[in-house]
């Protein structure tokens, strides 16, 4: 092996370009938002040809229970929320590409609530988008001023990737997060997390699923899940507490609700575990 | 059957991403094209996951989907003939390149289907048999071409070296 010994150094000493991390992200986001939409195109056909078969029948997805579970990547609220349709569109302004799944819910009656839930996660979503577009003319500010020229900025890309995930819903609540993407110079993965009350019109917080003790259950249960981490070699992907490990959650913390109704603690990643860890999540046990 | 997990896909992406990169640069000798590769190979990987069925193999498979990648690269850019491996010259494969160059560079100059068995052995040290998953080659065949590679490189290793 000794004969590959340099061969393999000097394989080793190609330079890495700064970028690679975030190229790798863009794949990671394109690859998931890709997969993400062939299923539901997929599984919509079905429904789609099944449904026209039997709405006279059953009067729609809900239903049919069998359907709504095998289908369980096609969002179906159950109740009075008949079902959550996407709007899928890629876009191009200027230099960005967009590619962008918003989630939309429909109701059979009560128009006026879908409206508002709809026109609240547009909002958000547009948010985002405006913060991306900010972002962007800050790096071309940014870019010039420390010399960069015109013609080397008119060759620079963004993608902005947008899509979401529903975690779980009943009659009355739905929990999803939107998973934004942007990824140019540097890549940026955020994930906003919303757990909606849509009969009293409010977020769903975790002292209303754990009662006043929340904070205190919270932090036993993700303590106990650090310390559970940590291998026979005493590794743990975790910070210590005071090199900016977890400490304890709060009103900011994010979570998301689990199909059997339970919060699950969502700490973005490298808040409190190194990169390689992802995004971490607690399951909080009531 | 036990499914690999998406994060664990992510985690094993960001992980070994230095890696990727470098076999891409070794076939496509172009920084962004090799970073295209890597953004590319990644992003087919994660839409292509159910093929995935021994989390064992996660390796091999990735390294299949990145060297298809590179391949279909070069191909476009018709810069590599890809031959069918009967079709190949014995000629071109026997004949030992210069001795008098680093191994490295000698090893660059190799047909691409011996390259790629030596870079994968003794580069990113997989086994034989994940070469073979690697390239859809059977382990015979990736036997065969790891000789031929060495003879043509003049080098010569203990068959334990060999297997590792």
């Amino acid at each position: 092996m000794d004969e590959f010994k340099d061969a393999k150094r000097a394989y080793e000493a190609t330079p890495i370009p700064e970028e690679l991390g975030g190229r790798v992200w863009a794949g990671v986001c394109q690859g998931r938002a890709n997969r993400r939409r062939a299923r539901r195109r997929r599984l919509l056909r079905t429904v789609g040809s099944l449904a026209a078969c039997f709405a006279l029948l059953m009067g729609g997805l809900n239903l049919f229970p069998g359907f709504a579970s095998a289908a369980a990547d096609i969002p179906v609220l159950g109740g009075f929320f008949q079902v959550l349709t996407v709007r899928d569109y890629d876009a191009t302004q200027g230099q960005i590409n967009y590619h962008v799944s918003v989630p939309e819910i429909q109701t059979g009656s009560d128009d006026a609530l879908a409206e508002k839930v709809n026109a609240e996660i547009q909002e958000r979503v547009d948010a985002h988008l405006e913060e991306t577009r900010q972002l962007w003319e800050e790096y071309r500010e940014a870019y010039l001023a420390t010399g960069g020229t015109q013609e080397e900025w008119d060759q620079r890309q963004m993608d902005v990737i947008v899509d979401y995930e529903i975690k779980s819903q009943t009659d009355t609540t739905v929990s999803f997060v939107v998973n934004l993407f942007q990824g140019s110079f540097n890549a940026y993965n955020k994930l906003y997390f919303y757990n909606l009350d849509l009969a009293n019109d409010r977020d769903i917080t975790l002292e209303d699923l754990l009662g006043e003790d929340w904070v205190a259950i919270c932090n036993a249960a993700i303590q106990k899940q650090i310390d559970a981490s940590v291998d026979e070699q005493g590794f743990t992907y975790f910070f210590p507490p005071d090199k900016g490990g977890f400490t304890t959650v709060d009103e900011d913390t994010d979570f998301y609700i689990s199909q059997d109704g339970a919060p699950v603690v969502v700490f973005p990643q490298y808040e409190i575990a190194a990169g390689a860890a992802g995004a971490v999540e607690f399951p909080i046990g009531r | 059957m036990s499914r690999i997990h998406e994060e664990q896909l992510t985690s094993f992406f960001v992980e070994n991403q230095a890696r990727f990169y470098r076999l891409a640069y070794s076939y496509l000798k172009n920084r962004e094209e090799a970073l295209d590769a890597v953004q590319t190979a990644v992003c087919r990987a994660l839409e292509k996951q159910d093929s995935l069925l021994e989390p064992d193999a996660l390796r091999a498979w990735f390294y299949r989907i990145l060297i298809n990648v590179c391949t279909d690269t070069l191909r476009r850019q018709k810069r590599v003939t890809l031959l069918p491996p009967e079709e190949l010259d014995e000629g071109s494969y026997e004949d030992p390149l210069p001795a008098d160059e680093l191994l490295q560079r000698r090893v660059e100059e190799l047909p691409l289907a011996l390259q790629t068995v030596i870079k994968l052995r003794f580069y990113e040290e997989l086994s034989l048999r994940e070469i073979s998953e690697a390239t859809g080659w059977n382990l015979n065949t990736v036997k065969t071409r790891l000789y031929t590679a060495l003879k043509k490189l003049r080098v010569s290793l203990e068959g334990e070296e060999l297997y590792g």
